[in-house]
């Protein structure tokens, strides 16, 4: 992990994106852990964030003491990011303020910022709204760091959007943290794509305190060569009529493995909640690994829980519908992954940064070889 | 609605008039409480065991001393193993006619229709009370096809099937497996053996029933089946105990073999008593060709932790299971299933339905794993969950792991509650609210209760409606 530096650390997280209700431990899915050497950490060198802010909204770049939040990946990654942090914005924004254009964060995993560790914090004051949009690069064949921890605060009818973009190189690791609280009628609404790195994980837990309270999570995830990607997600009900939404998609190519938890959790009193949740998971070579785990736990009697999961090969049907068309096998079978990809994709407000998730991905694709049959 | 939901009373316990008569405990022999070498030696004595099953046994006990207990699911600390006793003998050997029978284990067996169904509906029937089996017998027609049906100990014995029993005996449930299995290894007794000869259509089905009667014992039988290349067999096993205010231990294991191209159903009614540790461990390894049915029906006990695992080793095979649980106050039912798709083209389809009310909690937990050559498969799990009040609790733990890209694998689970409407749309036509709520929970068990024989079916209703009974007020 360390690309051949002197100074480097050792990283030591045993118990990560623990599952909320333990099963078989012979399964080897009830939490994970990262561990190996890092490179030097520093303060970050440069500039990570959009010269163009909205108006009216506080952003900070010194670290802030944050209300205690629990987080998808749990205490241990929690303390390791807060402990080692290089840099990260603390965004407050006013009550019923709605920020007229999203906070960019662009970090790039270099020679210069060889371990980035980020600590944000959002705080959406009553009523009002932000979006910010957050993306990792690195060189092709770099070998850094990234772990990153951010903390959304949504108050009474505040809406928070956070998007998450990992487009590092296939010799990096990272890791991306997040904790949510929702006040009555708050919404936090998360996009990830997770889409390079060695090692790739995250984690979101929501604490759904208020009365219709509301999470939208979205992921996709692809993984390719011998990629290993690791999710973590938990949806705590407690507020009446809260809702949450978790859906993720993606592709495994290669030899890449995945293991992908999803938890709802209706904690009793959080009457007439809604929580849906769903995988979908596009499998391309016999030496793929994809777990799943999509718990609902229940202590409610008036909820309505629902979740789906699915992996195997893309459906034959449609398939054969874009070959009757004249694609080939390899152009029609891009085309569905792209597809798969494109709701999520889309919803990125950021042309270049949308192109370049687009472009990432096409790229990756190009690396599916045709089926010989 | 509301009006009515504010009036709703709950029923305490429900009528287990039958399950819960206990006779007087009238044991010439049994061991003492908790688990040493010299228990183990005493019950290993006392059966006349040959000195492989001895070793055995002292061996899983080295297993259970070693083991932790799972660090997942109920709790089990109010289980204390040094207060269980692990054998405990009935007044009588085991006999061939009911006639032969002490009249009140075969009173108790009355109650609970044995004989009777064995008159109407049954091949063959193995009773077992406490420790040891009392009555086996196997009608002359089905015998006559050359299958055997007995219980474990005649098997371990017998110069032509004792060789069978050794080379299969907790082989696919090693002691290693878990504490329990280890127990169960160490102690087990009673049970019954089946061997179904090639080709061979056992058109109806056979049955053992394991009734615990003693006060703080533990029921420990073996079954082992092994149904030969293009057989079938249709194997139904009932359990009940009644009630006592000290913890009963029920740690049992059942082991099926199916042949290339054989089929077995293995049907399950488990109602034993609500101070009952059910921790059974159920395993089907399935040849080419060959398919298991589980049907599983779980009403009883404090605390259950039972998941049916079919091993599909055989290009083909198929697995299915069928299961509904029910947890009312005080129970903690932790059921589901595992498969492992070890082999090409293999099928499973696991289909769960649970209902919790007064306090009880189900848990609904699967593993589906497919491994890396076995292409072609498809695995289909649907669990459906019903809370009936807001003291219950349900949780679904389901996990997948993929090994390979050919395969085609679903999942869905939903929970919730009996839907407003629906109860409106009854009551507008003139039905109870109580029957009403009845009515639906029957039809949400009805894919289950239709995979069970007849009388099972209606036993599996009349234990819901009297669940259901007075849950209105």
């Amino acid at each position: 992990m360390t690309g051949g530096r002197d100074d480097t650390m050792n990283l030591e997280l045993a118990q990560i994106n623990t599952l909320p209700a333990p099963t078989w431990f012979r399964l080897a899915m009830n939490d994970t852990k990262l561990s190996g050497g890092i490179p030097e950490i520093h303060p970050y060198q440069g500039d990570y964030l959009s010269t163009e802010l909205p108006r009216n909204v506080e952003i900070l770049t010194e670290p802030f003491s944050a209300p205690e939040l629990s987080t998808g990946m749990g205490g241990e990654a929690e303390k390791f990011t807060q402990d080692h942090r290089t840099c990260g914005v603390t965004v407050r924004v006013p009550d019923g303020v709605k920020a007229d254009k999203p906070i960019f964060l662009s970090f790039r995993v270099d020679e210069e910022n060889p371990s980035v560790l980020d600590v944000h914090n959002v705080i959406a004051g009553e009523g009002s709204e932000v979006t910010v949009v957050m993306s990792y690069t690195s060189p092709a064949d770099f070998s850094g760091f990234h772990g990153g921890m951010t903390r959304l605060y949504a108050a009474k009818n505040a809406v928070i959007r956070l998007i998450q973009v990992q487009l590092l190189g296939d010799g990096c690791v990272h890791y991306d943290n997040v904790g949510a609280q929702c006040g009555e009628n708050g919404t936090v609404t998360v996009i990830q794509a997770e889409l390079g790195g060695k090692s790739a994980l995250a984690g979101l837990k929501a604490d759904l305190q208020g009365r219709k309270s509301q999470l939208n999570l979205d992921t996709i995830y692809f993984g390719d060569r011998s990629r290993s990607i690791d999710i973590n997600y938990v949806a705590h009900h407690a507020g009446s009529a809260s809702h949450s939404e978790i859906h993720a998609s993606g592709a495994l190519l290669d030899e890449s493995r995945k293991t992908f938890r999803g938890t709802i959790d209706f904690l009793k009193g959080a009457k007439r909640a809604v929580g849906h949740e769903s995988e979908y998971s596009l499998l391309f070579s016999p030496k793929v690994v994809n777990r799943s785990a999509p718990l609902i736990l229940c202590a409610e009697e008036d909820v309505e829980g629902q979740h789906a999961a699915s992996a195997g090969k893309i459906d034959a049907n449609r398939m054969f519908y874009l070959m009757s068309r004249g694609l080939s096998e390899l152009e029609a079978r891009k085309l569905l992954i792209e597809a798969q990809f494109r709701p999520v994709t889309d919803r990125i407000p950021d042309p270049a940064l949308r192109d370049a998730v687009l472009n990432y991905v096409k790229e990756r694709l190009e690396a599916i070889e045709p089926v010989s049959e | 609605m509301n009006a009515l939901h504010k009036t709703k009373t709950q029923v305490e316990e429900i009528d287990r008039t039958v399950y819960d008569i206990r006779d007087k405990v009238n044991s010439p022999y049994q061991v003492g409480q908790g688990l040493t070498v010299k228990i183990v030696n005493e019950i290993s004595a006392k059966k006349n065991d040959p000195e492989w099953m001895h070793q055995f046994r002292l061996k899983s006990l080295q297993v259970y001393h070693r083991l932790q207990l799972p660090g997942w699911g109920p709790s089990l600390d109010e289980l204390d193993m040094n207060e269980i006793v692990t054998y405990i003998r009935p007044n009588t050997g085991m006999k061939g006619k009911w006639s032969q029978v002490p009249d009140d284990i075969k009173n108790t067996f009355e109650r609970l229709g044995i004989p009777q169904a064995e008159r109407k509906s049954l091949a063959g029937v193995g009773a077992q009370y406490d420790s040891e089996i009392v009555y086996h017998n196997v009608r002359e027609e089905v015998r006559r096809q050359g299958v055997v049906y007995t219980d474990m100990e005649s098997a371990v014995h017998d110069p032509k099937y004792g060789p069978m029993v050794k080379e299969h005996f907790m082989r696919l449930v090693p002691p290693e497996d878990h504490k329990f299995a280890a127990l169960h290894g160490a102690v087990w007794s009673g049970g019954s053996f089946v061997y179904v000869p090639p080709y061979v259509n056992v058109e109806i089905p056979l049955q053992s029933y394991f009734r615990l009667n003693a006060p703080g014992a533990g029921q420990f039988e073996h079954t082992l089946i092994i149904v030969s290349e293009g057989a079938s067999l249709h194997f139904i096993e009932g359990c009940s105990a009644p009630k006592y205010n000290v913890a009963n231990l029920h740690a049992g294991c059942v082991e099926l073999f199916v042949g290339k191209n054989a089929r077995l159903r293995y049907s399950t009614i488990e109602n034993w008593s609500k101070n009952m540790f059910n921790l059974n461990t159920k395993r089907a390894l399935v040849e080419e060709g060959g398919t298991i049915e589980w049907v599983s029906g779980s009403f009883g006990s404090h605390i259950s932790e039972l998941y049916p695992m079919s091993i599909l080793k055989g290009e083909g095979a198929r697995m299915e299971f069928t299961g509904i649980t029910f947890a009312g106050k005080g129970q903690s039912l932790d059921t589901g299933a595992k498969v492992v798709h070890a082999a090409p083209h293999t099928y499973s389809n696991i289909n769960t339905k649970s209902i919790s009310k007064d306090g009880g909690c189900c848990t609904y937990r699967s593993a589906v794993s497919i491994l890396p050559k076995a292409y072609g498969c498809k695995s289909s799990v649907s669990c459906e969950s019903l809370m009936l009040d807001d003291r219950s609790r349900s949780d679904t733990i389901p996990a997948m792991d993929i090994r390979n890209d050919d395969v085609d694998v679903g999942h869905e689970a939903k929970i919730g509650r009996i839907s407003d409407d629906a109860i409106f749309y009854l009551m507008s036509r003139g039905i109870s609210e109580e029957d009403a709520k009845a009515m639906i929970v029957t039809g949400f068990a009805d894919p289950v209760a239709k995979e069970l024989p007849v009388e099972y079916a209606v036993e599996m209703n009349n234990l819901i409606k009297l669940e259901m009974e007075g849950s209105i007020g």
